[in-house]
């Protein structure tokens, strides 16, 4: 069993890790293929009332695996396949019927970013970095923008897809990316594990049901949607400009 | 329970079981979801929503569900509170609704009726009742509409409460000041003072814009398919023991 995503499961709380640390934890296919894994294992998650998304090592996940969007090295397929499945594992985090909280220990970028949104609840840190630097790579960030305007709004949504760059963790907590601040990455343990075990003390029935009812208000569950903008975002990441800068950036 | 009185132009409806901390009962929340009703034949120009005491709202009062196993009075709970949020929002003049000290669970679920809410930085608001087996989602298809699908989405699922600072922060409540019962009324005698037809038709508009009939059936649907099963019943029996104990 490969091991780029690792799942531990102890009654009411499960948590996935992305294991990749070395790459700061980017999404390449293969760490995918295994988080889609970990979660057809999981399954319903029996008794499972909470799922805790974390990244090893001081990253949370720095986004899309640079080498494997980069057509010369990965051929034309690979791009729009990544984006495919990162759209299809976020869509199956909000379908799950437990409660999923992104503890972002560290850098989320891009998708990963799009990843912490994607969960129910993100808390952080105030020195983490987050933020999406899709179009400063020449890159569309489709798959991440429809998460991204049902947790922050249409508004401000706009202004930080458009205006790209990074931004600390305080500054995510005051556009509402993250819902929980810790002062510092040594305090995010507690202040995860305070809201696990709130969440871990509600009823099963009653949170799944809560869920899946935000999730119809919201629209979440648009599969089509999620499609489209993996398409979307893979034909503008093809193009020469995203691909010179892409390897501008590799060097 | 419900108290109604008229202050010039504005309607002011009061929570009146200090004792209690104006703990909701399903005749109450009748009550209430009547008065809201009764403003579409009303001259008033601002309707003022508080509570008596301490605080706005504790919620319900659980003691009205002991024993009754069918899950029949939550029900009533559930379909009351709907009932007095969607009148609330559908009154044809603005209404303020003052949250101090605390509006917890069904108390805070009321917000999502209101127009403009006003609650002191300290104040403690929030819906900890999953631990109790009960969704609160009857309330999400307002509370989304003032606080956003992001949060909407973390406080209906998290039952921790957070205090005024923070849900002003969040967009749950509009103004924050440490007398809130002088400033909401303050904001009510403003909004009456101002020309009713630009004020009455700026609210059916935004009711049009943001729609919230249908999906405020969604909540109530999911709010109530809870009430009947064994969750909520085991969940409860624990809560009253816990009572009992303390």
């Amino acid at each position: 069993m490969s091991d780029l995503a690792t799942l531990e499961h102890d009654g009411a709380v499960a948590r996935l890790t992305l294991n990749r640390p070395d790459a700061r934890n980017a999404f390449s296919i293969e760490m995918l293929h295994d988080l889609h894994a970990r979660l057809d294992e999981f399954g319903d998650g029996g008794d499972a009332k909470v799922v805790v998304i974390t990244g090893a090592g001081k990253s949370f996940a720095a986004g899309m695996d640079l080498k494997q969007v980069v057509v010369d090295e990965s051929g034309p397929e690979l791009p729009g396949q990544l984006l495919a499945s990162l759209g299809r594992f976020n869509l199956r985090l909000r379908r799950l019927p437990q409660v999923t909280v992104a503890r972002v220990n560290g850098a989320a970028i891009g998708g990963g970013c799009g990843l912490a949104c994607a969960c129910d609840i993100a808390v952080s840190h105030a020195d983490a970095k987050l933020g999406y630097p899709e179009v400063d790579l020449g890159i569309c960030p489709a798959v991440v923008a429809p998460i991204l305007v049902r947790k922050i709004g249409a508004g401000p949504a706009r202004k930080v897809l458009l205006m790209g760059g990074i931004m600390s963790g305080e500054e995510a907590y005051r556009i509402g990316i993250v819902d929980e601040l810790a002062p510092n990455a040594g305090e995010l343990d507690a202040l995860t594990e305070d809201l696990v075990g709130r969440l871990a003390a509600g009823g099963p029935r009653a949170l799944a049901a809560t869920k899946a009812l935000v999730n119809e208000l919201d629209g979440s569950l648009d599969e089509a949607l999620v499609e489209k903008a993996a398409a979307l975002s893979a034909s503008v990441l093809v193009l020469d400009e995203a691909q010179a800068a892409l390897k501008a950036r590799l060097k | 329970m419900i108290r109604v009185e008229d202050e010039g132009p504005v309607r002011i409806i009061t929570l009146d079981r200090a004792e209690k901390r104006n703990a909701l009962t399903p005749p109450m929340l009748s009550r209430l979801a009547d008065a809201a009703e009764d403003l579409g034949s009303t001259d008033s120009r601002a309707v003022l929503v508080r509570g008596e005491g301490k605080v706005f709202c504790a919620g319900f009062d659980l003691d009205e569900c002991r024993g009754d196993t069918s899950g029949e009075v939550m029900r009533a709970f559930m379909n009351e509170l709907s009932r007095a949020i969607a009148a609330m929002r559908s009154a044809p003049m603005p209404v303020v609704l003052c949250a101090h000290g605390a509006a917890v669970a069904g108390g805070c679920a009321l917000l999502g009726g209101a127009d403009v809410v006003v609650a002191d930085p300290a104040a403690k608001l929030g819906y900890p009742v999953v631990r109790l087996g009960i969704s609160p989602a009857v309330s999400a298809p307002f509370l989304r509409l003032g606080a956003g699908d992001g949060s909407c989405r973390v406080r209906m699922l998290d039952p921790g409460l957070i205090d005024g600072a923070r849900a002003a922060e969040i967009g749950l409540v509009h103004e924050l000041a440490e007398d809130a019962s002088s400033r909401a009324r303050e904001i009510a005698a403003s909004l009456a003072a101002k020309p009713r037809d630009a004020v009455r038709a700026t609210k059916r508009l935004l009711n049009e814009i943001s729609p919230t009939i249908t999906s405020a059936q969604l909540g109530l649907t999911t709010s109530l398919s809870l009430t009947s099963g064994d969750e909520a019943h085991e969940l409860l029996e624990r809560f009253w023991q816990r009572k009992a104990a303390t």
